[in-house]
Order: C-alpha cells, then structure tokens, then sequence
C-alpha cells in the first residue's frame, strides 16, 4: 500500500478503503465467533454432561452399563434395560421403515404416474409434521388397544411351536410394549428416511438410468443395480438420520412402551428406553444420585447417537474406497 | 417430404421407418417422417438444433417410453415387425438396439463390471467366457490396452473420451444388430473424438448404426447416408458422398455450407 501512497492517491479514498478493510475484518471475526458458538455450545453439553454424571458413575462405576436394576429406593441404578430398550426399538424401527420408505422413494421417482405423485408426497411431508405426543396418544389410544386385540394373540400363536421365535413374542399381549413403540417409532421416521431417499434418486442422472434402460434392462434391475449403488451414501445417509431421530425420541415411546425397567426375551412385553426413563422420572428425582444416574443416561445415549454416525462415516468411507472413487 | 430417393438397388433395411410422427403432449415433433436405415451402414442425422434428430433416434429404442405424454404414431419396421406396437418387448428391443448417449454415461461400477453388467441380464456364461467377452468388448472398442491392467478400478475414473469408449463396449457387449450413436463426441476432445469415429467405421462391419450430430465434417467423415432434418421433417436422404457434394433440396445445400443453423 505504501507505493499506492507514494503514487499519490488521494488520502480521502485510502481512508475509505482503510474503513472498509477494518469492516471486512469485522465481518470475518463476526462469522467466525458464530461458527464458534456451535462448538462451544457442543463442548459445553458434553462437559455438563460428563460433569453430571460423575457422582453415578462415582458410586457404580462400568457396572452402571451392566446392571440391569434400577431401584430408586435403595438408590442401585443401572442403565441397561434402557439401553437394552433403546437399542432394540431402533432396530425393530428401522427394519419397518427402511424398506417400507426405499420402497416408496423407488415408487415415487421411478414408477409413480405424475397425477399420484404430489398426493403422496403431500402425505408424506404431512406425516413427518405431526407432533410426536400426537403419535403417543394414537399409539396408546388407537393403535396399541387395536394391536393387543389383533395382532399380538396371532404373533403369540403363530410363533408359539418355533423355538428361538416363541420366546421373542411371548404372551401376554399388553398391547404397549417394546413391539409396539417399534412400530410407532417406525411410523415417525419413515417420513425422514422416504424423503431423503427420493431426493437422493432425485440426483441420479436421467441419462444414467436411460443408459441402464437402453441395454435392455427392466425397471427392477435399473433400480437395484444403478439407482440404489449410484445413490446409496444418501440411502445410507437417510437412515442413519432416522435411526438417529429413533434413538432420541422420548414422547410417543414413553406413552406406548410400558416404562417398566426390565430387561424381557420377549418383545411384546413392556421395557424402557434412555430417552422415555429421563422423561418419565426427572420430575421425581430426589438426591443427588438419582439425578446424576438419569443425566449418565442422558450421557450414554449422547454417546450411542455418536458411535452410530461415526460408524455411519466409516462405512460410507469404505464402501467408496470400493467403488474406487 | 423426400426430393431425393435413393435409387431402388440391392441394399437390404435394417429399419425402416415409415411415416412416423411424434408428439410431445400436443405438439407435433416429426412430421411423417420416412427413412430406411440400411443394413451395417452408417447413417447420419443432421439438422440444426431442435430439428427432431434427436427425437427420431429416441424412437427407435423406444427409449421415449421412459416419460409421460410423449408418444408415436406410424411404422418403424425393425426386421419386419413393427416396434411402435404396444406389445413389443421394450428390453428386447432394447437389447438389440444399443444406444450411446451424448454424455458417457459408465455405470457405478468396475470397468470389467460396467461391461459384463449387460451381458449378465441375458446370458449366463462361465467365468472364463465372461472374461473372454469383457477383453473381446473393449478391443472392440479400442479402450483394452489402456484398462487391461485396471478393470476392477471404477468405470468412473476414466478420462472422459476412455467412458465413452467404455460405453459403446458395454453397447456391443450384448451383440446388439443396430447401435444409435446420439452425439457421441460432443463432450469430448479431438483425439477421443478421432478414436470415436475411427471407431464406428470399424463397427459397420457387423452393426447398423445411426448417428446424430451437430458436426457436419463428422457426418461427412463417418457416414455412408445422411438424412438432412429441419424443422420435424425429413428434407433429404441420400449417400453422404450425394448430400455433401450436390444436394437437390436448397436449404440442405445452405444449411451444410452454414449458411444458417
């Protein structure tokens, strides 16, 4: 700048110029402290949490990840059965709405007649707008009465000479249960994972799928082996989203899961999740031990969510060193 | 309309197209348009953008099906049988009427599988068959000594010229009888674009081939027939040697001397 100077520029404009550097300089540290927030914000979640949850892990040590009693009377907690329940109602979730939701994306971007498209794709967007409490009211007051009446004696009777099978679905149907928050946690993520699939196959090139069309192949094999391969990070991206929605929702699964801290075979039986025993107990955790036992739940599933999108990070790193790109 | 038949002589047709009008919704996009497609020739479309060019070679693999409110009416005889016919087996049809698109289009796959991919749907032969297929599919189609050593890398991690090449051997791999050519080269560079005509001459020893194309130089270079179209009509078809020299239709004549289009 000195040889601007030296040149003779007018001192007006480099004053100006000089105001306008101290401006976009601001601007920078402005957006940067933003940018900052978010970490200090996550930092700080994870350290009250960590804090909290000390005096737990203090008096039970790794046993609190084993032990399945949770008895706030004698003060011996354990977060298994949450854990337990957590873990198996994502599952039983994910098994429903992934290849219900991929079928729809299939459906909806490859064989749909435009006239049916927008209904549906309304209806989807409607179905991921509902609240969850009212999915828990639904599912305590419609679907789970429905459910014990139906489904569950048929489950029961069906399986019952299998082995290995009849003690999954072990009677006596309550109607709520571990099945049945499954299930509704499977009506609310399907929605999540239907429209980030169809986004996805969205960006599938029309001339890639003309290509697969024009050596002959039926819409079946376009689908499964250029749609789903060419998109299958967001595929998998979709899922681990709603598998994440389904690890943390609290609402309609303390309404239809039973809340009771055990650990059954059976999946027809009542159990708990991390999220639903926060929910249901905080307001009647009295001492300290209590508290830090439900904020080291609190904890575990923070860590739960992390493991499932490093994993998904690291699955999705291999699968493109396969393919090669 | 036609100005110029090609005199009636011995050449037999691999298609022909008979009166064929298209539509996209309403509007009318060829209007009867009459072609033969002789066979183990090379035939090239030209015409200025939007002419229909396009849109004819799409008929033929029945290719526009794909989309809502496009249709045809008309005759394309393909060996005798009619293709517009709702009954015809669209991936039959398209087996045996290979495509390459303007843009290479490899499949999310090895190079090896990108080609063995369309041989699967139809035949299931042994390992060492396919094999033998794959290696006789890219010689075809010049693209083996530069990939012999790297099939099972990604298909998309060749240049572009090498995916196109590497596409028209996935369209030769399932032995298709015609193969349509929609402005192969107009993403690639000069030499791949040589390779690529120097290519489909050595293809008419054993396929039909149609090709669209914006370059007349290439139509002139690679062509034994060329169809002139403007505006959704065919206004000449002749030997590309006829059209290039001495056309009988005006706007052939300022359109190949680039006096619009």
């Amino acid at each position: 700048m000195t040889g601007l100077r030296s040149a003779g520029v007018d001192s007006t404009k480099l004053k100006r110029m000089g105001r306008l550097r101290a401006g976009d300089l601001l601007f920078n540290w402005v957006t940067f402290a933003a940018a900052l927030t978010v970490l200090l914000l996550l930092g700080g979640v994870i350290v009250s949490l960590i804090y909290g949850s000390i005096p737990a892990f203090q008096t039970f040590g790794l046993d609190f990840l084993t032990t399945q009693s949770w008895n706030p009377v004698t003060e011996k907690f354990g977060a298994l059965a949450p854990i337990y329940g957590t873990v198996v109602t994502s599952i039983i979730a994910l098994l429903i709405a992934v290849p219900v939701g991929i079928g729809i994306s299939i459906f909806l971007t490859e064989l749909c007649p435009p006239w049916l498209k927008r209904p549906i794709g309304v209806a989807i967007e409607l179905l991921a707008g509902i609240p969850s409490i009212i999915y828990g009211i639904w599912g305590l007051f419609v679907f789970a009465p429905f459910f014990q009446a139906t489904v569950q004696p048929f489950l029961i009777d069906v399986f019952a000479p299998i082995p290995v099978l009849n003690s999954i679905f072990a009677g006596p149907p309550y109607g709520i249960g571990v099945l049945t928050a499954g299930i509704i946690l499977a009506i609310m993520v399907l929605p999540f994972i239907t429209s980030i699939t169809r986004d996805v196959f969205d960006t599938v090139p029309p001339v890639l799928k003309e290509a697969t069309y024009g050596l002959g192949c039926t819409t079946a094999e376009v689908v499964t082996k250029v749609v789903l391969p060419y998109s299958r990070v967001g595929v998998i991206g979709g899922v681990m989203l709603g598998l994440g929605r389904a690890l943390g929702e609290t609402m309609a699964v303390t309404f239809v899961i039973g809340n009771a801290h055990k650990i059954s075979a059976s999946i027809l039986s009542p159990g708990t999740t991390i999220s639903a025993s926060i929910a249901n107990e905080f307001t009647e955790a009295v001492g300290d031990l209590y508290t830090s036992s439900l904020i080291a739940l609190g904890l575990i599933l923070f860590v739960i969510t992390f493991i499932v999108l490093a994993a998904a990070r690291i699955m999705l790193a291999r699968m493109n060193t396969k393919a090669g790109n | 309309m036609m100005q110029s038949a090609v005199a009636p002589n011995a050449l037999p047709e691999k298609i022909s197209i008979k009166n064929l009008k298209f539509f996209y919704g309403d509007s009318l996009a060829l209007k009867s348009i009459n072609l033969p497609l002789y066979e183990k020739k090379v035939t090239a479309f030209i015409g200025p953008s939007g002419c229909g060019k396009s849109t004819l070679l799409r008929v033929l693999n029945r290719m526009y099906d794909l989309y809502p409110r496009q249709r045809a009416e008309g005759e394309v005889l393909f060996d005798g049988g009619n293709i517009l016919n709702p009954g015809q087996d669209l991936n039959l049809l398209r087996a045996r009427i290979g495509m390459v698109f303007q843009k290479p289009t490899p499949f999310p796959m090895s190079i090896y599988d990108n080609i063995a991919f369309g041989i699967r749907l139809y035949e299931n032969i042994s390992r060492a068959e396919m094999d033998a297929r794959v290696e006789a599919a890219l010689t075809r189609a010049a693209l083996w000594n530069e990939v012999k050593d790297k099939l099972s890398s990604s298909g998309l991690s060749l240049s572009g010229g090498q995916q196109q090449r590497l596409c028209i051997a996935r369209s030769i791999a399932v032995r298709p009888e015609v193969v349509l050519f929609d402005e192969p080269c107009s993403a690639l560079d000069p030499i791949s674009t040589a390779k690529i005509e120097e290519l489909i001459d050595e293809l008419t020893a054993d396929y039909t081939i149609a090709i669209v194309t914006h370059n007349m130089q290439q139509a002139a270079r690679v062509s034994d027939y060329t169809a002139f179209m403007y505006l959704g009509e065919l206004i000449e078809f002749d030997e590309t040697s006829k059209i290039f020299t001495a056309p009988s239709d005006k706007r052939t004549q300022d359109y190949i001397t680039g006096r619009f289009g």
